[in-house]
């Protein structure tokens, strides 16, 4: 019983029940379409700041009531300024907010909590580009509150759907199920991406109108369809199950070294599946092992991959001169690279049973894909073939620790019985990721402007590097207990 | 053709009067003052005067020549001791020809005559150019107490100013050198970045039976089950 999950494989598929495709597949739209109202922003900025400033034109123009009514900004730069302070004031907002609907998410119902978050950031995103254009009033200060409290309702989104696959798929194939599902958020881009360009020529407005109603649509959707775990229908939930597989009641994340931290007061209600269930407090959240190492890790390694989603265009337009829209395209090349990577190191992962030993792999080799990279000849194949790679080794990594192993710390060994820690502890990893990812943004234009783009590159290998320095206890932790099952296997032999 | 010889003027203010009492009151409403601000009425012999008589269905009325709708074709302002042609001026903006010659202007007319699109033959005080300086006309004529500017010329089909206007836009003529910029056929809105109509009945129609009937199915199928107990 050396590799219990590649045994368990050919049983893993006919497992899934056709609750468990729908779930799958909810769950991944509903984030998707998360994901495309925020693509759409991105995708609209132009006509925004052509909306919201007086034309360019040396002589005025007339009528001016066509050409240069709008005065909110005086000219381009700076509503492009403006939309990007939009953009860190969301991200900071979104981090804020992660905490608290994870820790929202495991007290009240996790399908109330996500349609909700759908439904009222739809309605937000409708008056932030929709209502405000119909009447014509466009105020700054409106502007931020709507993305502040944007952003903290479109972070109910992922600690929510993260606790429900959480719930629905069992650490056995996890790591592949978790490694295809993340693609939701790239998905979600090419969704708004589409979505955006098909209805811009009606306006900018009909673009979040169409996002919002979609999104809208789904958050309805999700409260009618979703079942958030299997005993909402009497089916035996994973913990149930795990418990009779042999090895594998023992937690991807911790090894049997972490039963001297075990504190009876996380283990309640033992073999009372059906009594109230008592969420964890966010304190005993972060107290639980693994929680605060990984979520360092991931500040440092969302810091990096957002960075590469938010610059890379720009790098790619600003040192090689391709043209924005092909950079654009070229771009996504590094989003193939990272579900590729996040699925296929889930899969190493699901056979090890042990996850930070692969994303340690990965990382190194990610620091060598980021030497490569800043090296990268002016060829675009050649180049999006390095993207690619890059993608696969810092993407992978990323998605898998904050889908797959946000999941393995929520549901670990020892809150079992007290199972409503998955939102919180999502919610705290992702949250200070996102942060991280905030502060990033702005310490890559700042070095970017002082430094150039070579020093954006060192940078992005210290980050990396900090990731794995994070990780490190976890990775000895794990080789050893890897090396004990080992040596247990052969001496049982 | 209306008659127009000396002493007739009164005569002639009361035919466009019960005239316009035919048109209605909001014609009568809308007759316009530019054409009694300055006592008087269209000097005979003059270039306004020659025209409304030479057209036919025009009529002269105070300093005016009108045509029945009550659109201004014509306008003499000669000797009104004007510095400038004052606030109600743009109601002109139909005229054909007008007439603004012994009066003291100021030499800044470039902005009065934004929007005359129709006008053809403006004449001037001697020391007065012609709005949107000599390029702007056809002909100037120069004369002992006056100068006449004839024959608009169209700025937007002058081959060095192809690209006058930003996207989507498309140039009209606006006045004397002047032009504005309106939206190119099938665009609209600010800027005319905007291109058809957003079939919103259609799209919330869509949606909504989509949501509908996917509710419906995922209800039947998922949740209906669901023990009412665990549902909290």
């Amino acid at each position: 019983m050396a590799w219990p999950s590649i045994f368990q494989r050919g049983t893993l598929l006919s497992q899934f029940s056709h609750h468990h495709v729908v779930v799958f597949l909810l769950t991944f739209f509903s984030y998707s379409l998360l994901h495309a109202s925020r693509k759409t922003f991105s995708n609209v900025k132009v006509s925004i700041s052509k909306q919201w400033t007086p034309s360019a034109f040396n002589k005025t123009l007339e009528p001016v009531e066509v050409w240069s009514s709008n005065h909110l900004f005086p000219n381009a730069e700076e509503a492009t300024l403006f939309l990007g302070t939009l953009d860190t004031i969301f991200l900071f907002s979104y981090a804020v907010g992660l905490f608290i609907s994870g820790i929202v998410g495991d007290r009240l119902n996790l399908r109330w909590v996500l349609s909700f978050g759908m439904c009222s950031s739809a309605l937000v995103v409708f008056v932030f580009g929709t209502v405000t254009e119909w009447l014509h009033f466009y105020n700054k200060w409106l502007y931020c509150c709507l993305w502040i409290v944007n952003g903290l309702l479109q972070s109910t989104g992922w600690p929510c759907v993260v606790a429900v696959m959480g719930n629905w798929f069992g650490k056995t194939g996890r790591g592949v199920v978790f490694g295809l599902w993340s693609a939701c958020a790239s998905v979600g881009n090419i969704l708004g991406a589409c979505l955006a360009s098909s209805v811009l020529q009606y306006g900018y407005e009909y673009a979040f109108l169409v996002t919002a109603a979609v999104q809208f649509a789904g958050g309805v959707i999700i409260f009618f369809g979703l079942l958030v775990s299997p005993e909402e229908i009497g089916l035996p939930g994973i913990e149930a199950e795990e418990n009779f597989e042999e090895d594998s009641h023992r937690p991807l994340i911790t090894g049997a070294e972490n039963e001297d931290e075990y504190e009876p007061n996380y283990s309640v209600q033992e073999g009372s599946a059906i009594t109230q269930v008592k969420a964890i407090s966010f304190y005993q959240a972060c107290c639980l092992p693994g929680v605060i190492p990984y979520s360092l890790a991931y500040a440092c390694l969302k810091l990096v991959n957002y960075s590469f989603f938010f610059w890379l265009p720009f790098y790619l337009s600003n040192n090689f001169g391709w043209k924005e829209a092909e950079a654009d395209k070229l771009s996504i090349w590094y989003d193939v690279g990272g579900i590729i990577g996040g699925t296929l190191q889930g899969f190493i992962s699901d056979v090890l049973q042990k996850r930070a030993p692969v994303l340690a792999l990965s990382l190194l080799l990610a620091i060598g894909s980021l030497v490569g990279y800043s090296r990268s000849p002016n060829d675009k194949s050649i180049n999006a073939l390095l993207m690619a790679i890059t993608g696969f080794f810092i993407g992978g990594p990323s998605n898998m620790i904050s889908s797959a192993i946000s999941a393995d710390l929520g549901r670990q060994e020892l809150i079992q019985g007290s199972s409503e820690a998955l939102a919180t502890v999502t919610g705290i990893v992702d949250g200070t990721g996102s942060i991280g990812a905030a502060v990033g943004q702005y310490l890559v234009s700042l070095i970017q402007d002082n430094l150039g783009w070579m020093w954006v590159f060192y940078f992005f290998i210290l980050m990396t590097s900090c990731t794995i320095l994070f990780i490190s206890p976890l990775i000895v932790r794990e080789i050893c207990s890897l090396m004990q099952r080992q040596q247990a296997h052969i001496l049982s032999e | 053709m209306s008659p127009c010889g000396p002493g007739s003027p009164s005569i002639r203010v009361s035919w466009a009067a019960t005239l316009l009492l035919f048109l209605g009151v909001e014609r009568a409403l809308a007759l316009p003052e530019v054409c009694i601000q300055c006592p008087g009425s269209v000097r005979n012999l003059s270039e306004v005067a020659l025209y409304c008589k030479q057209t036919p269905g025009l009529m002269l009325y105070a300093r005016c020549c009108l045509n029945q709708k009550g659109t201004i074709l014509g306008l003499d302002l000669q000797n009104c001791s004007l510095k400038d042609p004052g606030p109600n001026f743009p109601q002109a903006h139909t005229a054909i020809i007008i007439d603004l010659q012994a009066n003291p202007l100021k030499d800044d007319l470039a902005n009065t005559f934004r929007g005359f699109t129709q006008l053809q033959t403006l004449i001037l005080p001697q020391d007065v150019n012609c709005p949107g300086d000599t390029n702007a006309w056809n002909t100037v004529t120069f004369y002992t107490n006056s100068k006449t500017c004839q024959g608009q010329r169209n700025l937007c089909n002058s081959t060095r100013n192809t690209e006058i206007c930003p996207e989507n836009g498309s140039c009209v003529p606006d006045g004397p050198s002047l032009f504005q910029c309106v939206c190119a056929d099938g665009f609209h809105g600010y800027k005319c970045m905007r291109q058809g109509s957003f079939s919103l009945l259609m799209f919330s129609g869509i949606l909504g039976s989509t949501t509908l009937s996917i509710s419906i199915l995922l209800w039947g199928t998922q949740r209906r089950k669901t023990k009412a107990s665990r549902t909290t």
